[in-house]
Parts: C-alpha cells; sequence; structure tokens
C-alpha cells in the first residue's frame, strides 16, 4: 500500500509532463479537425455533386478505419514510403485532427441543416454571394449550435489520445505504461491515469460548457 | 402606361415537380406605385414574388429593372439586381445571432463596402424611420413580430432599394401587432417607395394600392383599381374572393 503511493507521488511530475502533452495532442487535434471540419461540412451541404461525393469519401474513410490503423499506416506507411520525417507527435496530432475533421464535419453539417432555411434566402436578398451568407450568417449560428456536440467529440478524442502511446508518443498512457513496467505497480498506476483522463474530460467539457454560455445569444430560452 | 415602368416581369414559369405554380404570369410597375397582389392560398403569390428576385429560379420568363434585362446566371449581376430590390418575408428573416443594429449594418458592411461609421449610421437612422432606435442592441428573440418586422423593413430600406417586395408582411403577426406594420408600410407609401405586396389587407389596399392583381392557380385572373376589383370586379371568383376575405379580415385600417 505504501509502495503504491511511494510510487505515485514519485511519478507524479512526470505524469504531469505527460498530461501536457496528452493536452497538446488533442488540441492540436481538435484544432485541425475544426479547420477541416468546416470547409467539409459546408461543401457537403452547399456543394456540388463532385465536391459532396468527395466530402463522403473522406468522411466514409476517417470514420471507418481503426485509429490504431490509421497511426501505423501514416507513421510507418506512408510517411515513410515518402520518405518524409516527422515526429510520432505530429503524426498523432495529424491523425487524430483528420479523424476528428470528420467527426466534427458531421457535428457542423447537422448544425447548418437545422438552421431555418430563411437566414440564406434573406442574406440572398440583400445581395450577398452565397460564400458571404455562409460566412457571415450561416457559420456563426452553426458553430454556436455545434458546441454541445463538441463536448461530445472532446472527450472522444481526449480517449483516442491513449492510443497514440503506440507511436511512442511520450503523453498519459505512455509514461504510466513504462513505470508501471519497472515498478511493478501496475494497479495504483493505472489508477492514477485513469483520474488524470477523468479530470481533464471534466475540465474540457466544462470549459466547453461555459464558452457555450459566453456566446449564447441573448433572448434564447432554451438553454 | 405613363411612363417607362421601373419593374417589368414578363410570361414568368415555375414548376415544382409536376405542379405548375406559375402558368406564366406578367406585370410591370412604374415609380412609385403600390401593387398589391391578392388571392387564395397556392395562388402562386409568394412563388412570384420570390422568383421576381430569383430567390426561386423562374423556368421561364423575363425580368426587366429600368430596361435593363436581368441575366441570373451572371453572378455578379444578379448580385446589384438583388441589392435594388428590397424582400420582406412573411416570417421577417431576421439574422438570430445578430442584434437589430447588426442585422442592418451587416449587408452594409460586407455587401456595400460601407465604412463602420457610414453602416452605423445609416443602420441607426433606418432603425429612427420605424420607432425602433431604442432597440438598436436588441436581439431578434427580444423583439415582437411587429417588431422584427419592422427591423426587416429597416434591413431592407438601407440598401436604398429601387422596388421593394413584400410577401405577406402582416400574416404571422398577432392582430394587435399588425397596426405598427402597416404603419411603416404606409409611411413607404407616402414617401413613394415602389412596391409590390401580396397581402390579405384588404382596407389597406384599398386606402393605398395603385392596382390590386387577382392571382388564381398561377394566373393573373384580373387586375384593376382597387375600386373596381372589390366593387364591380368581373370575373365571379375575384368577387368571392374579396367578399370572404373582407368578411374574415374586415375594412378597417
Amino acid at each position: 500500500m505504501t509502495e503504491g503511493l511511494t510510487a505515485i507521488i514519485n511519478v507524479f511530475p512526470y505524469m504531469l509532463g505527460g498530461s501536457l502533452v496528452t493536452i497538446l495532442v488533442v488540441l492540436g487535434a481538435m484544432g485541425l479537425g475544426l479547420f477541416l471540419g468546416i470547409p467539409l461540412a459546408v461543401g457537403q451541404v452547399y456543394g456540388n455533386q463532385a465536391v459532396r461525393w468527395a466530402v463522403g469519401l473522406y468522411v466514409w474513410f476517417f470514420r471507418g478505419v481503426p485509429l490504431l490503423v490509421l497511426l501505423f499506416l501514416f507513421y510507418f506507411g506512408l510517411f515513410a514510403v515518402l520518405e518524409i520525417n516527422l515526429t510520432a507527435f505530429t503524426v498523432a496530432v495529424m491523425v487524430l485532427g483528420m479523424i476528428s475533421g470528420a467527426y466534427q464535419s458531421q457535428i457542423i453539417r447537422g448544425a447548418i441543416l437545422s438552421l431555418p432555411e430563411g437566414q440564406l434566402r434573406a442574406a440572398r436578398a440583400l445581395g450577398m454571394s452565397d460564400a458571404k451568407a455562409v460566412m457571415h450568417i450561416i457559420l456563426p449560428q452553426a458553430l454556436r449550435l455545434s458546441i454541445p456536440g463538441w463536448s461530445n467529440e472532446y472527450s472522444i478524442v481526449l480517449k483516442d489520445s491513449a492510443v497514440t502511446f503506440a507511436l511512442g508518443v511520450q503523453e498519459i498512457m505512455a509514461r504510466t505504461h513504462f513505470v508501471a513496467t519497472r515498478t511493478y505497480q501496475h494497479l495504483p498506476l493505472y489508477i492514477l491515469a485513469g483520474l488524470i483522463y477523468l479530470v481533464l474530460t471534466y475540465a474540457g467539457i466544462k470549459a466547453l460548457r461555459m464558452l457555450e454560455q459566453k456566446v449564447r445569444i441573448r433572448g434564447y430560452a432554451h438553454h | 402606361m405613363p411612363e417607362e415602368p421601373i419593374l417589368r416581369i414578363e410570361n414568368i414559369k415555375k414548376a415544382f415537380g409536376q405542379r405548375e405554380v406559375l402558368k406564366g404570369v406578367s406585370l410591370s410597375i412604374s415609380r412609385g406605385e403600390l401593387k398589391v397582389l391578392i388571392g387564395p392560398s397556392g395562388a402562386g403569390k409568394s412563388t412570384l414574388l420570390q422568383c421576381i428576385n430569383f430567390l426561386v429560379t423562374p423556368e421561364a420568363g423575363e425580368i426587366w429593372l429600368e430596361g435593363h434585362r436581368i441575366n441570373q446566371h451572371r453572378k455578379r449581376e444578379l448580385y446589384a439586381y438583388r441589392q435594388q430590390v428590397g424582400m420582406i418575408f412573411q416570417d421577417f428573416n431576421l439574422f438570430d445571432h445578430l442584434t437589430a443594429l447588426d442585422n442592418i449594418r451587416i449587408a452594409l458592411l460586407r455587401v456595400r463596402g460601407m465604412s463602420k461609421q457610414e453602416a452605423d449610421a445609416r443602420a441607426m437612422a433606418e432603425l429612427e424611420r420605424v420607432g425602433l432606435s431604442g432597440h438598436a442592441l436588441h436581439y431578434p428573440a427580444q423583439l415582437s413580430g411587429g417588431q422584427k418586422q419592422r427591423v426587416s423593413i429597416a434591413r431592407a430600406l438601407a440598401m436604398d432599394p429601387k422596388v421593394m417586395l413584400l410577401d405577406e408582411p402582416t400574416s404571422a403577426l398577432d392582430p394587435e401587432l399588425i397596426g405598427e406594420v402597416l404603419a411603416v408600410i404606409r409611411d413607404l407609401v407616402a414617401n413613394g417607395m415602389t412596391m409590390i405586396m401580396a397581402t390579405h389587407q384588404i382596407g389597406f389596399s384599398r386606402a393605398l394600392a395603385d392596382e390590386i392583381i387577382f392571382m388564381v392557380d398561377g394566373l393573373v385572373l384580373e387586375q384593376g383599381t382597387p375600386e373596381r376589383i372589390f366593387s364591380d370586379a368581373v370575373c365571379e371568383r375575384a368577387r368571392e374572393f374579396c367578399a370572404k376575405i373582407t368578411e374574415l379580415y374586415g375594412e378597417s385600417l
């Protein structure tokens, strides 16, 4: 028991460093996912048939292939063949980000489709091009409506980030595994890892909830 | 015609699938005129108004503004044309994420390319004109239906339209809010705004319209001065419709 406690205390700074890596992976992936998700969603809703088909293909691929397969496919496969030297961290962010882009595109698409059709018509009636209407009228509303979906996506990306330990990214899971195999204190260390994930989940969802409140449109009662 | 019409539409046709909604409608309007579209629901009034600024794409027909035929396939020309034709919707369609002021400013900034100060001044002036300068920072969800419609009129007016299209602007309003919107529209008439308006407000139309256009099943069945249409319409459908609508909505206003 005391050995377990000692192990936890000893590894705590090391685990905090791992938490920071996890946070960076998740923020990077969510950011890249949003950057990809917005044009994908807009393309799928307003694009012509070719664009819609291309987006459908992208979403199908990144939602359909398991995360671990994608990580190995890009890190050991594609980038190795192309002789592009990227760190495991960078590839982890890219792969998680591309997957998140597929999921986020569907969150945003749903939000766009939930807006009243009259919003776009009114923008067009004022002489706005569709691009301007999407930029100034549709997206500001759709992104607000996407925030509840994002907290779901955030908790999924956070948990998925643990899989990147397979590439050797020095995040929470990799460090827990490293210490546990040397100290044989598996139980207390994995409890600690689980608790860190729970704290990060809570903090992220809380932060998104606050963001939701902050950008809430005044007068809307149903929040 | 005393002068060259400002807006002329010719033989507009539109079908949704098998259903022909407009079967060839023509009309023209001169500067400062108010033309009122009446007719039973499903007659094609709303579709016609939306065809006029190409929110709905007509299958056939021509639209001329000040002697210039609009080519809707030239995007730039289409956007420029829409800026000159204001549209008021039955359900307001204010931008829900923007304040009343920003609803008016957004197109001034993003479409007309005004500076922020110019846009501010213009938007405030238009809010003043519809009696809502005290509500500039309210969001649509904080406004009553009548106030929303007045903001949407201010939004359209800020673009300096040559013609305004009003699609049943008071139909979604509680009865006690109709008056404030009609008052604003009455002001526009007095100031010489050119307007085509679909409405069931018979009293208002009788008092102010230059011409009543009676539509049924995608066709103009009869048109003429309010006195003629409301008192002794030639066709029986128009007479019946006017009698019914007068009974329903009354003669007041």
